[in-house]
């Protein structure tokens, strides 16, 4: 350990694995140690399933389950968008090599106490119970709007500035009503509330471009699930950046970060000391550095049965628009199953979060849980959402934000793209990482 | 990406290709990269740097019915501080455990590797244990006989390599190939969930799945 490194960074949550990957493609000597014994940290996925239970102080019933080892249980529910940031930086540095996806079955939205499908054709459009007849065709005059409309191309837009324009008034043009103003700004832009009807209407565009980008790559849904669950992504990350000289140090306590007139020189574990020029963590070694700017609860549920009314969907995600349920901010459900090897055969893990408004947590997240059916087994926690004060600028240490509500990684993904332009000055180049990459064919 | 589909064999007959996932797992620098450039390049180095930019590296066996080809995953050097990601073993159908027959120590560990294979892989997984640096057979500590016990009574195969000399290196890789099964179930490469690999600006075609067809 007692070397030094142009960077050491704290934590292999994704995004600090992310960094590491990116910082030694771009030719850094970087040292990456972790407090636990594995991978992951938040973004670990838990196996065998004794661990969670322990985790949660929760004694495990006997031969109910199947084998343990067979779980794979995230602490941090989402799916990756088809032809999203995170798709991008695993097909381009090559660490989608180490991993298998699966589509997500279907996306269902919340309606006045049920949920429906979310459309992905005309066909299950024209079934579809979310609209009627005359909203649908108004829907669907907007979809083929947004799907011609090219930001270069003002002739595209047809007397309609996005940019200058809010989406409330993009909606009047197409006179959509409220229902489906919900369901497109929460089930398609993935929006997690309602500030974005007055802000301009390209912000939404471009979500729902994405969403539909997304459909167009695999078909059943936008979505996409790594098998043997999340935490298979920080593990991806991390190969990759030990593949380029990347050292690993698992369970290894860091005691200090050492600074120097208000810049970092290094770190000390125990008697050690690794010296750096940065630092890279996430907000859990830094506690003076970071500030509690919200809450999110999150309930990991154990089923033996899948969701009611999913057409008995092994995966699935459901969004409850806030209106709907007159909250702030939108209630999300995932589902994942034993075909993701995450479950033990024949068994569901549900996951309900939102950010927490009131003081009874619990009960916010209630609708969710009752579109469940019967529930073996729930483990409620509620995390800080820690955001940094230092910028890095001065101290070098470069701080991660915690991982937000939202169902999906763009936010993951754009909070670890701006750390690494504001730590090398640079964006990242795609292009030095080897293309040959590992697949060497010797014949 | 990983292929499949027939081969275009040396007697130019038709064969089928199975493709299996093999990891090489040990102590620091009892030479399981040299192996690995030993049998896929036919080099050596007397400095072995940590090969960097391999994800994996493939190379193709053939047998009488089947081409067996590997897909070999090196540690990356995740090894050195027990860092070693379980994803690095998951869907392995094949390993490798080195020792150094000069180093007491790494036989050890690498009994402790066993374990852990047999505690965390899948039960059919085929496992060699290599007693590497045979070449320095003037510094032997680990004799042949005690390891060649010791994997027997754990169903393992045996051979001692040297990565310098080229002994026994292409050997222990055909018996590997020998003793797979060579079946629908188990001809999958990679991490065989059954799920699909991404690859670039592409629709539907899922790129993972089986290879013996
Ligand atoms: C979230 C989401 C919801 C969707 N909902 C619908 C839907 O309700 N109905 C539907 O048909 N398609 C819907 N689509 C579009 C759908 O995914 C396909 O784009 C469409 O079915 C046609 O695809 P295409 O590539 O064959 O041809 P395209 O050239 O894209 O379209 C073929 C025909 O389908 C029409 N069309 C496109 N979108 C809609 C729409 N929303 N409603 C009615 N007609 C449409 C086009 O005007 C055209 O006549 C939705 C897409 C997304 C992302
Ligand atoms: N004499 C001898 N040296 C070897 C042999 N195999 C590897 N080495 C040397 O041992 C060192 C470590 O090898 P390396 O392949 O990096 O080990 P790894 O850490 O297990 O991957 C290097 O200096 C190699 O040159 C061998 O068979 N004989
Ligand atoms: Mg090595």
């Amino acid at each position: 350990m007692e070397e030094e490194y142009d960077a050491i960074v704290l934590g292999t949550g994704l995004k600090e694995c992310i960094l590491s990957g990116m910082l030694s493609v771009s030719g850094k000597k970087i040292l990456h140690i972790d407090r636990n014994k594995y991978y992951g940290g938040e973004s670990a996925s838990i196996t065998p399933l004794e661990e969670l239970f322990s985790k949660f102080n929760v004694t495990m019933p006997a031969n109910q389950y199947g084998k343990g080892r067979e779980w794979n249980v995230d602490l941090i529910p989402k799916f990756l968008m088809a032809n999203g940031l995170l798709v991008k930086l695993l097909i381009h540095t090559g660490v989608t090599r180490y991993l298998e996806f699966k589509s997500v079955e279907g996306s269902y939205v919340y309606k006045s106490g049920k949920i429906s499908k979310v459309p992905i054709d005309q066909q299950e459009a024209l079934t579809s119970d979310l609209m009627g007849i005359f909203e649908k065709r108004r829907f669907k005059n907007f979809l083929v709007w947004v799907q011609n409309m090219q930001e270069d191309d003002p002739k595209s837009w047809d007397n309609f500035d996005p940019f200058n324009n809010s989406m409330s008034l993009l909606y009047s043009k197409f006179s959509l009503d409220k229902n489906t103003q919900d369901f497109t700004g929460h089930a398609l832009a993935l929006h997690r509330n309602d500030d974005y009807i007055s802000q301009s209407a390209i912000i939404t565009i471009r979500r729902i471009k994405l969403y539909s980008d997304s459909l167009a790559r695999y078909g059943k849904s936008p979505y996409l699930y790594p098998m043997y669950g999340l935490g298979e992504l920080p593990q991806g990350f991390a190969r990759l950046s030990a593949i380029y000289g990347g050292t690993y140090m698992l369970d290894k306590p860091v005691d200090e970060i050492i600074m120097e007139d208000g810049k970092v020189t290094g770190v000390r574990s125990g008697q050690e000391i690794a010296k750096c020029k940065q630092v890279f963590c996430d907000p859990t070694y830094v506690p003076n550095l970071v500030k509690k700017v919200g809450k999110v609860i999150r309930c990991i549920c154990l089923l033996d049965h899948p969701i009611p009314n999913t057409n008995a969907a092994l995966s699935t995600q459901i969004i409850i628009p806030q209106k709907q349920v007159n909250r702030k901010s939108d209630i999300y459900v995932s589902v994942v199953s034993h075909t993701h090897q995450v479950a033990a055969k024949g068994w569901f893990i549900a996951m309900v979060s939102t950010t927490v408004e009131t003081d009874n947590p619990e009960l916010e997240i209630k609708h969710g849980l009752d579109l469940l059916g019967p529930i073996s087994q729930k483990f409620v926690y509620i995390s800080d959402y820690l955001e940094p004060i230092d910028n890095g600028s001065e101290s070098q240490i470069f701080i991660s934000s915690s991982y937000d509500a939202t169902t999906h990684f763009e936010t993951t993904c754009l909070d670890v793209l701006s750390i690494f332009k504001k730590a090398t000055g640079e964006e990242f180049d795609f292009n030095k990482v080897k293309h040959e990459l590992g697949d060497e064919d010797i014949q | 990406m990983a292929s499949r589909g027939t081969a275009q064999r040396p007697n130019g007959t038709q064969g089928k290709i199975c493709q299996f996932k093999l990891v090489l797992l040990g102590e620091s620098a009892v030479g399981k990269s040299s192996l690995v450039l030993r049998f896929v390049k036919g080099q050596f180095h007397e400095y072995q740097e940590s090969t960097i930019g391999a994800a994996f590296l493939t190379q193709t066996v053939c047998l009488e019915e089947t081409t067996v080809k590997f897909e070999i995953w090196d540690t990356a050097g995740q090894e050195r501080y027990h860092s070693l990601a379980p994803m690095y073993y998951r869907g392995a159908q094949a390993a490798i455990v080195v020792y150094d027959i000069t180093n007491q120590d790494t036989f050890t560990r690498a009994t402790t590797w066993v374990k852990e294979l047999q505690r965390q892989a899948s039960p059919s997984i085929v496992i060699a244990l290599a007693g590497n640096k045979a070449d320095l057979g003037n510094k032997r500590v680990v004799e042949y006989e005690e390891a060649q016990a010791y994997a027997e009574e754990n169903g393992l195969l045996f051979m001692e390599t040297s990565a310098k000399t080229a002994m026994n290196v292409n050997d222990i890789f055909l018996a590997i190939a020998k003793k797979l099964p060579k079946n629908e179930q188990t001809g999958n490469a990679g991490t065989s969930g059954q799920g699909r690999r991404l690859v670039e600006s592409e629709g539907q075609k899922p790129t993972s799945g089986n290879c013996c067809k």
